[in-house]
């Protein structure tokens, strides 16, 4: 017969343990190490502790577990999404995954997502957080004519705020690279996110094709440096003392299947920052636990407890003074909606008459685009499309093509896309990509001799999709679903959204650019794929990089968090003591590869934050 | 009927398999050293010993499908990934895999959202589920895509009702069971289900069943020979796929990082995840 317990009170209560809530377990419940005290921190995760030893290191390379499987993700029977485009139709539930059309997968236990990500980062220029202001000042009037709905913000910070964040967080996970691209890296370079200090790391040796890239682009007048990857390049040891082991490159890491890492040299908060906070003596870890309800006070409007239940159906009250949401991209939305907390957003046709802000101005992250590309193929530039490969490093990129490097007044888009080539051939095995894009010609004889040997080429195929960024608008938002449940009987997130013009138009214009990069290198038949334009069906890939929807901002009106990364959204009662950060609190950004490296910053204030909001002597908020 | 000849042809790897793994792994604990010219020897025989285990242990036999979808699958797999000059569904087994993922949690949708209402994607509108009106209707997805299968069924079902689809098509349209039609109609049978031409189909979508059958060929001439298809890795060794081997799992002695870096590539013997498991533990 399941019962409820009352746990223990704690300082911070951590809901989700991703690398944004490891951040927060760390720096609160080791405060003292910097002049202040230590707090009390519990986190509760729906998943298991993985162990990347014992855990990955003989089971891991299992591409139909991994890939279809998704043995070490969230469980869809547990809970589930409804997508749809528009706020007119029926939204449809995820209802299993399949390879390579819906790859998207809420990771599972401590470490989140990152058990299974690419390893991929780079920070995001100064411009990407005032893409509002920017804009309106160079270019007037253009962003309501490319989306006459814009919902587009501000970040309540500027970059040169947030870079020392930045250098924290990139210092706790080992991040390897060599600047940003900037040609001065200076705080004068208002274009590139220029750098205080390097990557803790130095970026893996690039490959033929990086370099060529490198060559090319560099011909071309850009400015190339080696992507940014979170797979440690050598062996490391972070500001926490936690020592982390390096790449080992055989590959089955990040790639289309998404597999965990056994050495531990992909980043996670499970290896980089919650060790931290185990060391401390103060901190908690409850796993395989779902949190479903915050519990509020009817007089202070403060959140009093996490509610959530035990594998065996018992339910945990868990009280604390502080809480932190670090849960995933619309789980985070949902559980504030379940529990009344914040103005949710309602929306309406008229974009003036919309309402709240827990849901809105959600915006998609890069990979899930489909649609305009350019390939080419590269004579004599073979090699070992398998076995090595590490997720994310090796290649080239460039920042030039992206934010307002370049002019935009005759354009019908701002923002761009980050460019890159190179990438370890390997990564994870094609085998279940290919399986799952089966059509109707994948049949009979023909179609087979065309596989033969596919793992050794002779030459590489360069492909690209760039597209400028998916911006806010007042018809894209997460709010509950009126007719499907979790397994416990919560109504499951449902998002509407459709790309915006912005996002096509731009890959319209940057195809052709790249053409020329790839002409450069050397490519041959380089031509220029399908365009996309509104309706078409392509929104069904989609979801694994999920921002805004529960934004930082400048107005609680259309914000959930301020700058503190604090709960100011208005309700009958205002919630001061409950902060978030993560992907889906991004306002904005432009299409720099990870969504994760730009929340990272937020993660070390918010930390900030909720120590001086435990100094408060009455609730309220932070200046 | 269960094809002839790929009776013969298991019948034979058994067999060929069966007269070495008598004798039990060798040791010789003395030994234990990797100096040991002699144990590197004998590893390497203990090794071979190993891969013709796991060739005897590859899964031949059924659980899930019947008789009656046995003969119908084995043909459309082979249909669509047929044998040449090269092995292809029937040499790899696929129709196992397939049989075995029906059985397990694939064929129970275990990973599955399968909570209602069941609403179908592609509705023009304006549909009402439950209370709610939607003038819209619903989402245009693509075949394959997570929230493609809106079925109220579990998957293991689906193949059921898909299979006898299949077969009443076969003989209102080609004039006789898939199993008897020239390879060129059976062919042309699956190009229909693609296109959706069959009206009448078990209230599915013809090109659902179709994707589903080719995704799940494929993924049985791919996946690991764990999973019972991909047989002596066959798959692999057409593609040129290496599976776990990463430069030196038989003793070739690739660099890792060289390997990742060159321009031109090296074919290596794929290696499986049993016997990657088996080496990782030190037994045979």
């Amino acid at each position: 017969m399941p019962t409820t317990i009352t746990e223990q009170p704690a300082d911070v209560v951590v809901l989700g343990v991703g690398f944004m809530s490891g951040v927060i377990a760390a720096e609160l419940s080791i405060a003292s190490l910097n002049g202040g005290k230590d707090y009390k921190v519990v986190a509760i995760t729906k998943g298991p502790y993985w162990d990347y030893v014992n855990d990955f290191s003989t089971t891991k390379y299992d591409e139909w577990g991994v890939g279809l499987g998704r043995k070490y993700d969230s469980p869809l029977p547990l809970q589930s999404a409804t997508i749809r485009n528009t706020p007119q139709q029926f939204a449809l539930p995820v209802r299993r995954y399949t390879m390579p059309i819906q790859y998207h997968a809420l990771g599972h236990g401590v470490g989140g997502a990152a058990q299974h990500y690419g390893g991929t980062m780079g920070r995001q220029g100064p411009w990407g957080y005032q893409m509002r202001s920017r804009t309106d000042t160079r270019y007037p009037g253009k962003l309501d004519t490319i989306n006459p709905h814009n919902d587009l913000e501000d970040w309540p910070l500027t970059y040169a705020q947030y870079e020392p964040y930045y250098v924290e967080w990139e210092r706790a996970h080992g991040l390897c690279g060599n600047y940003n691209g900037s040609k001065t890296n200076s705080p004068s370079d208002t274009g590139y996110p220029w750098m205080s200090q390097n990557y803790p790391l130095p970026p893996a040796p690039l490959t033929p094709v990086g370099q060529l890239f490198q060559t090319a682009t560099q011909d071309l007048g850009y400015n190339p440096f080696p992507h940014v990857s979170a797979l440690a390049s050598q062996p490391y040891i972070n500001q926490y003392g936690v020592p982390v082991n390096p790449c080992v490159y055989d590959g089955y890491c990040g790639g289309p299947c998404d597999y965990a890492c056994e050495t531990g040299a992909k980043a996670n908060a499970a290896y980089r920052t919650i060790p931290a906070a185990m060391k401390s003596g103060n901190f908690t870890l409850v796993v395989n636990s779902f949190i479903f309800r915050l519990d509020t006070d009817a007089t202070s409007g403060l959140v009093t407890a996490a509610r959530y239940y035990d594998p065996q159906g018992n339910v945990h009250i868990q009280p604390g003074k502080v809480f932190f949401n670090g849960m995933w991209g619309y789980n985070m939305i949902r559980i504030m909606l379940l529990s009344g907390i914040g103005a949710p957003y309602i929306w309406n046709s008229d974009p003036t008459l919309v309402t709240g802000a827990v849901g809105r101005g959600l915006t998609n992250g890069y990979t899930p685009y489909r649609g305009t590309n350019v390939s080419g193929t590269l004579p004599n530039n073979g090699g070992n499309s398998y076995p090595a490969g590490n997720g994310s490093g090796g290649s080239v990129d460039i920042y030039d093509l992206m934010d307002d490097n370049f002019d935009h007044a005759s354009l019908n888009f701002i923002g761009g896309s980050h460019i890159g080539a190179g990438g370890y051939p390997g990564g994870g095995p094609g085998n279940i990509t290919f399986a799952g894009g089966v059509s109707k010609a994948s049949m009979g004889g023909p179609f087979k001799a065309t596989q033969k040997d596919k793992y050794l080429p002779t030459k590489t195929t360069l492909s690209s999709t760039p597209f400028a960024p998916d911006l806010p608008t007042t018809d894209n938002y997460v709010d509950l679903d009126p007719h499907y449940t979790d397994l416990y009987g919560d109504p499951l997130a449902r998002l509407t959204f459709d790309w915006t013009p912005n996002t096509y138009n731009g890959a319209t214009y940057l195809v052709n650019i790249v053409k020329d990069i790839f002409t450069k290198m050397g490519a041959s038949n380089v031509t220029v794929g399908s365009t996309v334009s509104a309706g078409a069906v392509h929104n069904d890939w989609w979801g694994h990089h999920l921002r805004g929807g529960c934004r930082i901002g400048t107005a609680p009106a259309t914000s959930v968090w301020n700058k503190w990364n604090q709960c100011w959204s208005p309700v009958a009662k205002p919630v001061f003591n409950i902060f978030g950060a993560g992907e889906i609190t991004n306002t904005s950004g432009d299409t720099v590869p990870s969504g994760t490296h730009q929340a990272g910053p937020q993660s070390y204030r918010a930390a900030e934050g909720i120590k001086q909001y435990l100094a408060l002597l009455t609730p309220g908020l932070l200046t | 009927m269960v094809d002839q000849t790929r009776r013969e042809f298991l019948k034979l790897g058994l067999a060929a398999a069966a007269s070495a793994v008598t004798a039990s792994a060798i040791e010789i604990p003395m030994f234990g050293s990797q100096n040991s010219a002699m144990q590197t020897q004998l590893n390497n025989a203990n090794t071979q010993v190993a891969n013709l285990k796991n060739r005897v242990n590859t899964v031949v036999g059924f659980i899930s499908l019947s008789v009656t979808e046995q003969s119908l699958l084995e043909k459309i797999v082979e249909t669509i990934i047929p044998t040449d000059a090269d092995p292809g569904a029937k040499e790899a087994g696929v129709i196992y895999f397939i049989d075995r993922q029906l059985a397990g949690d694939y064929g129970q949708s275990a990973n599955m959202f399968m909570d209602g209402p069941f609403v179908p994607p592609a509705q023009t509108g304006p549909i009402t589920v439950g209370t709610q009106t939607y003038a819209a209707g619903s989402p245009k997805v693509r075949v394959g895509a997570g929230t493609n299968y809106q079925y109220p069924l579990n998957l293991r079902e689906f193949w059921r009702v898909g299979l006898i689809a299949l077969q009443a098509y076969a003989n209102s349209a080609y004039g006789g069971n898939f199993e008897t039609l020239s390879s060129a109609n059976q062919l042309q049978l699956l190009q229909d289900l693609w296109d959706s031409k069959p009206t009448s189909f078990s209230n599915i979508l013809p090109s659902d069943f179709a994707y589903e059958l080719v995704f799940m060929s494929w993924a049985g001439f791919l996946m690991d020979p764990i999973y019972g298809g991909n047989q002596n890795m066959v798959g692999w060794t057409f593609t040129g796929f290496n599976g776990v081997n990463f430069g030196n799992f038989y003793g070739e002695g690739h660099d890792q990082k060289a390997l990742m870096v060159a321009t031109t590539p090296t074919r290596l013997k794929p290696a499986s995840l049993a016997q990657y498991q088996q080496q990782a533990s030190g037994s045979s």
